[in-house]
Order: structure tokens, then sequence, then C-alpha cells
């Protein structure tokens, strides 16, 4: 066997011409993903750029093997350094062996089997790229990939029937941009049902997100909860659920949103206590798994992404909630919780009409109060006895004396105290912390309680998302012996709005987060509970257009009589007729064509059936075959006819009666 | 309504093999790591397939593609193709064409077909042997649009293709004259022989030389002497094709060399001004001179195809003393 012939220069500039935008932008997601460092890809960049440049001025890099073998040796070397030494990691060392066999195989193409094996290499460069990306601008790098891949692989299947450099024209010319764009959409539209129907055999790789900051970890969804961390947390725009309602709730009910229960303090830092749970024989505050028996007044269905320890987000008034995959189990205290393995859970709450009450038992005991705050809740409502005097006396104090900020003062000492006595500025956590010890330290049973209030109008549909910037902390007291009332006493301009509307500008970028939403909950944690889900919506709804079926047809039984099925099919009986034109006006020939057509029907009497397709002379002809008498009549017959329709001259009243008189000596011979 | 049969044909390529291998790692990578990104990238693959799949189809199957030859073929020489093309497509362009023909020295390359659109090129190609094509051996392939299939669609001929064989200039021996009669009737037509035919009288274009001054002086108009054409040599030339086996190439080698032999032969003898005709097996061209006797011994020499000589039909029978000479 002998060896493939080398390439011509020529043809090895028109490989890399082809090759080299494929390249360029493969390895760029690594920058981001750990993948690689921007350096080693400015490198890798700009040589190709050197590559594509003596390309285009006809004098394509040509390494021979030796040369090649040498740099692999060496590369080797580095690599083994690279690992044992600097240990950057597998994806790193990884990536930059593609991008050096990238580079190398791009400048030593010799002949087309080494193109082939660089847009192999360029393939893996993708698809380290892609494994490894899970932010939604992914989705660009896709779109962006599959249309510069579309055109590579086109041209290069181009050029492998090429044994010559082609002419220019010829890459140019290929592949047009319409059918580039049209297989696209139609390669998406076929992807799509493929990447949903594909076989899951474990769970998500990549959870979404998994970029979660500590701070955010910590401000939500956790036993602990950090004054501090909590502004941080307030100031992402992050996600944490979609929701929407069905009737629509109030927003002031839908909208605040209970998540975890806080009843121990320490020096800045609030901690669950699970240890106070209901007691023995009491009912749980939620039926979980099934629907309670009575109706709800609104369903609300939940989009979460899972943070921290998982504690779902509910509305005051929920009594029975279910999650769409798995379960989630109730807390002594009343937060409900799932595991957290997962990126994200859809969960429905059946909402009942109630006032918004708090579950649980735990309060706040004096004992975790500081005395200093202690002593500032006796200066400020030592004259009062009545809770809810007294909270609305706190209440005042806060809106006329303190400042709402996410950026308090740095607090020396303990938080609640510096913000007490000294700062007198702190976000919704320091306000709800301070109410709640000092309405504790009066003798009110109450505790701090954490979720979100507030949310945006998305863009899809009627549903709110709940970002970041909702998070809230409000108070949970009972002042009346009737539960545990909810109390906000974060002054006005600290609770974020009830429901937020936004310019258009706005309303794009909230799309482009919606997108973001369903890319992480729907794409990159998807998983086999959910195309179980799929399925089962699928069997549901065939199920349901089934019962319709059967439904229509008892109705079709039960209402159509003989007279009506009758009334309806005289009804589709003259619709057709009308369509067909039936009931047009009819529209008299004109007297020359009157007698051609009657000249027609005499000789189909004579001669038997006459196809339209025959001419007039023909016509003409045939009657004088049949009836040699008749050729001339016949022939002045068809002259008036044609002279009439093609010649649009008018026969005289003369000539009328004569082809009358000739059509009756006609009917006569015939 | 589809053929049962397509003119078209479809193979996977090397790349496409390669591409479906890649597909299964994907997959098992896929499915043993659970990554979605992974899924998506052979989401895509897969669906890369079908779309491919189905814009191949539709980019070869609309177009048409015609072939016809301009003027005379002959074997090995330059020869003038004119090729049709039609995009009979509404929406598309037909893209990344290569016309094949073992005639051209490699694939054509077709610049894109818009919808509706019709082309027609004439190219320089060489057929490499003598013959006769009822079939298109041509046709249009692409790899269209990312390489992992090869779509045919075979080219139709407007007539059949008539490739004569490459005259090989070989020495004819001389031909006596008397040998060259061989007992004939005589053609009797009129030339300009010593042999006076008839007298007549004179037309314009008759040469003044034939004037009968004589006749003309006795009948007071102007009379001439027509004569009879001169007499052309006869020659058959004569090929076995009756070949012992036909698949030794050997055998035919020789076959198409006394082909080609015979071819020169021929076109000297004519060039000469002789009357030659041709004779195998089963096949008989009469003798006769001119620019169409030639035509027609090429085109017999074109189709003289060897057979078995156990199938072998018998030379035509000649006239008694017709002179033949065997070229071999």
């Amino acid at each position: 066997m002998t060896a493939a012939k080398e390439m011509s220069a020529g043809l090895r500039a028109a490989y890399l011409r082809v090759l080299v935008p494929a390249a360029a932008l493969a390895p760029l997601p690594l920058i981001w993903t750990g993948g690689t460092g921007v350096r080693s890809i400015a490198i890798y960049e700009v040589t190709l750029v050197w590559l594509a440049w003596r390309g285009r001025i006809g004098r394509p890099l040509r390494i021979s093997n030796a040369a090649m073998n040498v740099a692999g040796v060496l590369y080797l070397g580095w690599l083994v350094f690279e690992t044992a030494t600097l240990r950057v990691g597998l994806l790193r060392s990884v990536s930059h062996l593609l991008l050096f066999t990238a580079l190398a195989k791009l400048a030593s193409l010799k002949r087309p089997s080494e193109a082939r094996m660089a847009l192999l290499v360029l393939f893996l460069l993708s698809l380290a790229a892609a494994s490894s990306s899970t932010h939604v601008s992914s989705l660009l790098y896709f779109a962006a990939m599959a249309w510069v891949a579309f055109r590579t692989l086109a041209r290069l299947a181009v050029l492998a029937d090429f044994e010559e450099a082609p002419p220019r024209r010829v890459l140019d010319a290929v592949p047009t941009g319409g059918l580039t764009a049209a297989a696209i959409v139609a390669g998406a539209a076929f992807s799509a049902p493929l990447f949903f129907l594909l076989p899951r055999l474990h769970g998500p790789f990549a959870v979404s997100p998994f970029r979660a900051d500590d701070a955010f970890s910590r401000a939500i969804a956790s036993d602990r909860v950090d004054l501090d961390a909590f502004s941080a947390a307030k100031r992402s725009d992050r996600v944490i659920l979609r929701m929407s309602a069905s009737p629509a709730l109030p927003a002031e009910e839908e909208l605040r949103l209970r998540e975890a229960v806080f009843t121990e303090y320490d020096d800045g830092v609030w901690v669950r206590d699970p240890r106070v749970g209901p007691r023995r024989g009491e009912r749980s505050a939620f039926s979980l798994g099934a629907s309670a028996a009575e109706r709800p007044h609104s369903v609300v269905s939940v989009d979460l992404n899972v943070y921290g320890q998982g504690f779902l987000f509910l509305p005051y008034g929920t009594y029975a909630v279910r999650v769409e995959k798995g379960r989630a189990s109730e807390m002594p205290d009343g937060v409900l919780q799932v595991g957290t393995g997962r990126g994200s859970i859809r969960y429905e709450a059946d909402v009942s009409r109630a006032p918004a009450r708090g579950s649980g038992r735990g309060v706040i005991p004096v004992s975790d109060v500081p005395d200093e705050v202690r002593q500032y809740a006796y200066r400020l409502t030592g004259d009062l006895s009545n809770p809810t005097e007294i909270y609305r006396r706190i209440e005042e104090n806060f809106r006329k004396d303190f400042i709402y900020t996410l950026e308090p003062p740095k607090p020396r000492g303990d938080p609640i105290v510096h913000f007490l006595t000294r700062s007198k500025a702190g976000h919704c956590e320091y306000f709800a912390s301070a109410a709640a010890m000092m309405l504790a330290s009066r003798g009110v049973r109450a505790r701090l309680v954490t979720g979100s209030y507030g949310g945006e109008a998305g863009m899809l549909g009627s549903s709110i998302v709940v970002r970041a910037q909702n998070l809230h902390a409000w108070v949970e007291a009972d002042l009346d012996g009737t539960g545990f009332a909810v109390l906000d006493p974060t002054p006005p301009a600290g609770i974020p709005p009830a429901l937020s509307t936004y310019s258009l500008l706005s309303r794009l970028s909230a799309l482009g987060r919606e997108i973001e939403f369903l890319y992480d909950r729907r794409i990159l944690g998807y998983d086999s509970g959910d195309q179980v889900g799929v399925v089962e919506a699928v069997r549901e709804g065939l199920e349901s257009t089934a019962g319709r079926l059967v439904g229509f047809g008892r109705f079709a039984r039960d209402s159509f009589s003989a007279s009506t099925a009758g009334i309806l099919l005289a009804t589709a009986l003259l619709a057709w007729l009308l369509v067909r034109g039936v009931f047009a006006p009819h529209r008299p020939l004109a007297p020359a064509t009157r007698a051609y057509v009657a000249l027609r029907r005499l000789l189909s009497r004579r001669k038997g059936p006459v196809p339209a397709s025959v001419p007039p002379q023909e016509i003409a002809r045939l009657f004088a075959e049949e009836v040699p008498a008749a050729r001339e009549d016949a022939a002045a017959v068809v002259a008036v006819y044609a002279a009439s329709t093609f010649g649009g001259v008018r026969p005289t009243p003369e000539t009328l009666s004569d082809v009358t008189r000739r059509l009756r000596r006609l009917r006569r011979l015939v | 309504m589809n053929r049962l049969i397509p003119d078209w044909e479809i193979r996977i390529t090397n790349f496409g093999l390669g591409y479906i291998l890649l597909c299964l790692v994907v997959a098992i990578a896929a499915t043993n790591t659970g990554n979605n990104g992974l899924y998506l990238v052979l989401a895509a693959m897969l669906a890369a397939m079908v779309v491919s799949g189905v814009l191949s189809r539709r980019n070869v199957r609309g177009v048409l593609c015609e072939l016809e030859t301009v003027g005379e073929v002959v074997a090995t020489r330059p020869a003038w193709l004119r090729l049709r093309f039609e995009n009979r497509l509404r929406t598309g362009t037909a893209q990344s064409l290569f016309f094949l023909h073992e005639s051209l020295p490699g694939p054509l390359w077709i610049d894109p077909l818009r919808p509706g659109e019709k082309r027609e090129l004439v190219v320089e190609g060489r057929f490499p042997r003598r013959g006769v094509f009822r079939d298109a051996d041509a046709g249009l392939l692409s790899r269209f649009p990312i390489g992992l299939f090869r779509k045919y669609r075979k080219a139709s001929l407007s007539r059949e293709i008539v490739v004569y064989p490459l005259p090989e200039v070989t020495p004819i021996p001389p031909v006596p004259p008397e040998d060259s009669r061989g007992g004939r009737p005589h053609p009797r037509q009129r030339g300009g022989g010593p042999d006076i035919r008839t007298l007549r009288e004179f037309t314009p274009g008759d040469d003044l030389r034939d004037l009968h001054w004589k006749q003309s002086a006795r009948m007071r108009r102007w009379i001439v002497r027509e004569r009879e054409a001169e007499r052309d040599r006869v020659v058959f030339l004569v090929i076995d094709n009756a070949l012992p086996s036909p698949v030794d190439s050997a055998a035919l080698a020789r076959f198409e060399s006394a082909v080609a032999r015979c071819a020169g032969q021929a076109l000297l003898l004519l060039s000469r001004g002789a009357e030659v005709g041709f004779l195998a097996r089963g096949v008989k061209v009469s003798a006769q001179s001119g620019r169409a006797q030639r035509l027609r011994i090429l085109e017999a020499l074109a189709r003289l195809e060897p057979v078995s000589p156990a199938d072998a039909p018998a030379f035509p029978s000649l006239r008694k003393n017709d002179l033949c000479w065997m070229v071999s």
C-alpha cells in the first residue's frame, strides 16, 4: 500500500482556511470553566492567527515529521512536569495537551487524513469546553459552534474531492448562509426531543446553581444565618425560585414566602433549634404528598433552585405540599426540607384563606437576648404591657430613628446591640432580629423568620421570579394568643416591592434570567426523574384526550337524533354545493357559441363522445367525414363561432339566422 | 411518484463512520457521567445526522443532469462534452456538486445552482476506449452537507455516445487494379472516367472538353459526351471478433489493436479514393467511398464486440472475387 500523496501548498492553505475558525472558537469557554488560563488561550489564538496568515499569503506552515516528533517528546516532558509538580488539575492538563495537539496538527498538515485528525482534536476541545460549561451563556457557545462547525464540515466535505487547491469561489460558495441557518434550526428542533429522551442512568453531573458562594449559602436555607452574609446575599440577583398561583393570590399573601425559623441567637449568628418540635400527638402543619380533602383557595406552583439545606419556600396558609420528585420532610420547627443532592425541584402548595400564622412552636428564649437589648426594650416599652402596643412602639421607633441599609457599619461587639445603641442602621435581618429579641425580652413569644418577599413579573406567562434581592426577614410573634402573626418591623424602604414591573430593557433582562432559570432547571439539572415526569405528563395528556373523546362520543350519542343528523347532513351538502358554485348565477352563452355547442352535440350523437380537447376545426372535419353532405354547413357554423369567440367579430342577425338555418339542416342530416 | 429503483445512490463515507463512532463515544461518556453538556452534544450530533441525510438527499435529488457529446468522439483524443444541469427545487440552492465522468481528469466542480436555475457547460474530456455508451457512466456526486454520506445521481444521455477507435497508422499493401474490380457489376454512374456512357444535350456546368463537335454540328445543338464514373478499387477489411476467451486480457488487447489498425487502414484507403467495406462476424458494411463511408466504418468498429467462438455467427457472405484483407 502506498502512502497518500502529500497535499500541495494551495490545498494546505485551503484546509487551514477552513479549520482555523473552528479552532479559534472551540476552546474559548475553557477560560471561564477553569479548563485553561487566559495566557494559554492567548498564545493559542495568536499562533492560530499566524498560521492563518501564513496560509493566506500562500505559504502555509509545514513542519516536518521529525520536528513534530521532537516537539511531541518535549511536550510529553512538560506534561509530566505539569501533572506531577505544578498539579494544575486533570482538566487543565488535558486542555493544554489538546491545545498543543491542535496547533501541532494544523502546523503540519500534509495529507487530508491529517486534516481529519486535526478536526478530531478540535472536536475533543469543544467537547471539553461543552462538558465543563454550566452557565446559561453556554447556549450561545453551542449556537456559535454549531454555525462554525456546520460551515467547517461542509467545506471539508468539498475539499475531500479536490486534489489541488480549489478556486477561492468554491469555498466562498459553500454552504449558503440561508441553508446553514435552516440546517441549524432543523438540527435544534431535532436535538431538543433527543436531548430529553436520551436515557439518563445517573444523576446530573452538574446541578444548578453549583456556583453558590459562601455568603449565599450561609444566608438562606441554612441552619445558621449570619447577619453579614445576609446583606451580601441580598445584593445578588440570583434566581431563587419561580412561582405561579392559580387562581392568583393577593400579592401581600402570595409573595411572602416563609422558609426557616430561628430561635437561638449568639453574637450575630442565628441558629435554628430543631429540637423544638410538635408536642406528642400534635397534628402536622402540612399534609405532605397529597392534597387535603378541602378545596384550596389557591394552588401555588414553585420551581425552586435548591440551596443550602434545601428548605422549601412556602406561602402563609399552606396546608398541603406535593413535591414533584421525591419527598419533603417536615422539621420539628415547622420547616419543610428536601434533599440537597438535586439542583432544583418543583412542588405545589395548597393555600387556604386562613389568616397568616406561622407553624411550629419554637420561640426565642429570654436567656438568649443580650442584656443591652433587654435594657433597650425596657427603656422603650417599659410603660406598656399589651404585646400589640409594645410591637407598635418598637416599629415606630425603628421608623423614626433607624435607617435601612445593606451596608451597615462594621459592628463592635454584638451586632444587634451595636445596631440598637450605636449605628441605628442595618438591613431587614437587623430590624427583625432586634424586634424579635425585644419582644422576647418583654415576654412575648417571638422568633425570627427568613424567607422572601415580592418578586418580578416574569416574561413568560404569569409566573413570578423571586431573586436573592427579594430575600427578607421578619418576625413571628404571638401577640394575642391566636398564633404566630407576621410582623414586619423593617422600615418601608427596606421591604422589597411586592411585585416589580419593568421597562422593556428590564423585561428583556428578565427574559434572559428566565432562560437562565430554564437552562439551570430543565437542561443542566435534567435527570431521569424529569424524564419520568415527562412520560407521566404525556400519559396524563393522552388519558385526558381519550377521556374527552369518550365524553364527546357519549355526548354525540345522547344529543344526535336521526333528525339532527339529517339536518347536519343537509347543511353539509348545502355548504358543498355553495363551495362548488352550483348556485352561482348562470351566464348565458353567446349565440355563436350555442350553435357550436349544438354542433358538437350532434357530432357526439353520431360518432360517440367527443373529448373537450378536440378543437373547432377538427370538429368541422370530423363532421364532414361522418356526413359528407353536411361539410359546408358544419364549416360555416365553426367559422362563425371562431370569428365570434376568438376574432371578436360579433355576428350580425342575418348571420345568426343563417347559422340557425344551417343547424336545422344539420339536425335533419344527422 | 417515487421510482422504485432510484437513479441515485447513497454511501456512507469514512468520515461518516468515524462520526458514528464518535457518537458512540460521546454517548458512553454522557451516560456514565450524567453530564448534560455531553447529552446536548450527543443530541446535536444525532440530529446533525438526520438533518444531513435529509439535506443531502434533497440536494442531489433535485438536480437534473444531462450529458451529450459535441461532434465526433475518438478514443483517447480530446472530445467536447456538453453538460446540462437544472435545479428543479423551488427552494434551496443545490451546492457542493461534482460531476463525475471517466472521460474527465477528475471530479468537475459545479458552482451552486439556484432554485430553478439551468446551466450548460461544455468541457473537454477524453474517452479512454472505443465503444458505445447508452447508459451514462456519469453523474453528480455530493458529500453535502457535512460529508457523512456520498450521494450519487446518475446523469442521463440525450443520445448514445459512440466513441470511435483511435486509428492506428499502418502501411497497406497496394491494390492491383485487376483485383479491385473483383467482378462486381459496373456501377454505371456518371463520372470522369475514360468510357463514354451516353451523349446528351449540353447543360450548364458540363465540361467544355466533353463537347461532341460532330454530333453538335449534325444536331445543330450543343451535344456532350457523358462519361462513366471511374471505377474505384474495392477492399473489404476483415476482423475476426471471435475470441477464444473474452476474459483473456492479452487477446482483448490484440483485438483492440486490430480494431485500431483496421480503422487506420480504412481511413487511409478512403483518403485515396478507394471503396472500402468492413466485415466481421455478424457485421457487414458494404463497400463504398466518401466521408459517409468513413463514419459508417468507424461506427461499426466502435460497436464491434468480441464474441465467443461457440456463439459466433459466420462472416457475412461476399460476392465472388471481392478483395478481403484480414486485419489482425
